[in-house]
């Protein structure tokens, strides 16, 4: 179980909160977008008949028909593209793809078309289209299938990259992921899909590019997001409170671009310390990206260095010893959070 | 406005290439086609019907009804330019006649057009939308897998290349193992075909078959239409690649030539009534050059505008 909407400060009064699993969330936010807004449609590959290659949209075909509910060929450059066009006249596609690594493919639709279209016209149209899809190292997937389009996408200008972390983050944030009338980049995880979290009945949206404090701490900022808060941080944080007494600040930034910097460099003129966690490769991956954008803000609120948790810089391999060993881990971040304490 | 289009393209050339060069950047010249642009403006229905386009995008602009003024600031990279000096000459826009714009990588624009004419589909508006392209766009990836998605959806598209028979410097016959660039529209389940891009009439009518069968529901198009380009790919290209004669021979089919002879046997016009157009033609391009050249570039804080619709942090209501 992941921390439900109490650790949002959302009011639940008596009732217990239903749990539902990661992708009946992402289900129910697509479902209830199309059933208030009759332009949002949802295309993909095996999204319809086969009800989701990871059966995030199962039940949606018979809901909503063979018109919003489209499967396609295997052409992620050709359905992406469409998605784009359809947006810039009017609709507001979800676009989903398998893997965010088939995207490399179809990244000139993404960077090109999605990000620059509305700049190169002069602001003439505007692109409300979401891209969702598993995202990151799965299991055993190898190096082709494991790639993390994080710091590929949130270097672009004209794109709002976010990445949900629990059930109920991802049900708020595809929710306006899908009333933004920019481009989305939405990065899920298929590990993360069958997770279990608490979400809430009673309809509700969360802001992009609000960082979000999922634990309040005095000692050393955390600042992660997505699979690696679900897979290691959450377990080092509560390790490192156990075993080694020291209070993590955490945070979920949610929305990787734009970043929410005033709630990071907030808690670190707290803290006086700070710690970024990703899956990505270090050299120009997503947390040099948040490192730089916090170093000169924080320089002088710092203690020590800015520490970096990152996957090692080799493809990831198969073998799941080596998959595993390639990770951040529990201990790696414990052992970085003590020694940006001195400890 | 086959004569505005050519007499536009001929300013443009000179405002490149002479000394203060006022036009930066990559630059390609319609000069040649004009018949194809103007076929379709004449089919072309603003309030409901989309084009989408490759780079060599200033006839189709023009033809669209984009005003000389507009389209020659942005080529200046002025703030009265059609995307206000963001896009320059490869990506002319003017959504408000359903100029979806000229797109900067060949091919890329392929799959935007599937999607243009699926929102058309999805609203029922009973709009087309035609996505032209030159004849080097029918080697990408995107080139297969759009004309498939939009087939297999019977989207009301209609995909044309213009093929003036050279992708840059490289010629159809080393570029495409199939000689024959309507062949290579088969596999896809639907008609195509070629038309004589030089004369517009010819054009009008064969753009209208595709036409109607999209409008009916039948699904998408593609044609080819053969043509010559007259100058070079861009600014930089000296034309080695092709011989005198073959130039001379092209200019006999010009198509504005080839279109005012037709109109003079047919006792339709005058050569009088020509040089007035000529005239005409002429001191509206001065005019658009110079107000284009006297016009503002954006304010240097404008380079920060339109890049995103919201506002961030989003709270949606």
């Amino acid at each position: 179980m992941t921390r439900g909407p109490k650790a949002h400060g959302v009011a639940v009064g008596d009732k217990p909160m239903p749990q539902i699993q990661f992708r009946e969330a992402l289900r129910a936010a697509m479902t209830e977008e199309m059933e208030r807004d009759e332009n949002v449609f949802l295309m993909g590959e095996e999204v319809a008949q086969y009800h989701g290659a990871y059966k995030v949209s199962e039940g949606m075909l018979e809901k909503f028909g063979p018109r919003r509910v489209i499967d396609t060929p295997i052409s992620e450059a050709g359905f992406s593209g469409l998605g784009v066009g359809a947006a810039c006249c009017g609709l507001r596609p979800i676009i989903e793809f398998m893997s965010w690594s088939f995207t490399l493919v179809c990244l000139d639709q993404i960077v090109n078309n999605a990000a620059n279209i509305r700049y190169m016209s002069g602001g003439q149209f505007k692109v409300p289209i979401v891209f969702r899809g598993g995202n990151g190292i799965a299991h055993q997937l190898a190096a082709t299938h494991s790639h993390r389009l994080e710091s590929v996408c949130a270097r672009i200008p004209g794109l709002i990259v976010v990445a949900p972390s629990t059930p109920y983050e991802a049900k708020g944030l595809l929710k306006s992921s899908i009333r933004c009338d920019d481009p989305v980049i939405f990065l899920e995880s298929e590990k993360m899909l069958a997770e279990k979290g608490e979400v809430p009945d009673e309809e509700y949206l969360l802001p992009i590019g609000k960082a979000n404090i999922e634990r309040q701490g005095a000692d050393a900022t955390v600042v992660s997001y997505g699979r690696p808060l679900q897979r290691v941080v959450r377990q080092a944080v509560a390790a490192l409170e156990q075993d080694h007494g020291i209070d993590v600040e955490l945070i979920d930034v949610r929305t990787l671009r734009p970043l929410d910097v005033d709630t990071i460099a907030k808690s670190v003129k707290k803290t006086n310390r700070c710690v970024i966690v990703d899956e990505d490769w270090g050299y120009c991956g997503m947390g040099s990206g948040i490192l730089f954008k916090l170093q000169k803000r924080c320089f002088d609120d710092l203690d020590a260095p800015i520490e970096y948790v990152h996957s090692d810089e080799i493809p990831v391999p198969f073998s799941h010893p080596l998959e595993e060993a390639m990770m951040p881990s529990v201990d790696r971040i414990v052992t970085a959070v003590k020694e940006a304490c001195y400890r | 406005m086959m004569l505005l289009i050519r007499r536009f393209e001929e300013r443009t050339y000179q405002e490149y290439t002479r000394p203060g060069q006022k036009i930066g950047g990559f630059c390609h010249l319609y000069s040649g086609q004009e018949a194809i642009a103007v076929g379709t403006a004449a089919i072309f229905d603003s309030a409901k019907d989309y084009l989408v386009n490759g780079y060599r995008c200033h006839g189709h602009s023009l033809a669209l009804g984009m005003s000389p003024r507009a389209a020659m600031a942005e080529l200046f990279g002025k703030a009265t330019g059609c995307s206000k000096g963001k896009g320059g000459s490869m990506h002319l826009f003017q959504a408000a006649v359903g100029n979806n714009g000229g797109h900067g990588i060949v091919g890329g624009h392929l799959p935007l057009a599937g999607g243009m004419a699926f929102a058309q589909w999805y609203k029922k508006t009973g709009g087309v939308t035609f996505c032209f392209m030159g004849d080097g766009a029918v080697n990408q990836g995107t080139f297969n897998e759009s004309l498939n998605l939009a087939s297999l959806y019977k989207l009301p598209c209609i995909y044309v290349v213009e093929n003036n028979g050279i992708a840059m410097g490289t010629q159809v016959e080393r570029s495409s193992a199939e000689k024959d660039l309507v062949e290579r529209g088969s596999g896809f389940a639907m008609p195509h075909y070629a038309v004589d891009g030089n004369d517009v009439d010819l054009v009008i009518a064969g753009f209208s078959t595709a036409k109607q069968r999209a409008e009916r529901g039948d699904g998408p198009s593609y044609i080819v239409a053969n043509t010559y380009r007259f100058r070079g790919h861009s600014m930089s290209d000296p034309l080695k690649y092709r011989t005198k004669e073959e130039a001379e021979r092209a200019k006999l089919r010009d198509p504005i030539t080839l279109y005012t002879d037709r109109l003079k046997i047919a006792g339709l016009l005058a050569d009088p009534q020509l040089q007035e157009m000529e005239q005409a033609v002429a001191a509206e391009i001065n005019e658009a050059a110079s107000q284009a050249d006297a016009d503002p570039f954006p304010a240097l804080q404008d380079r920060f505008n339109d890049i995103l619709a919201e506002k961030y942090p989003f709270e949606p209501k």
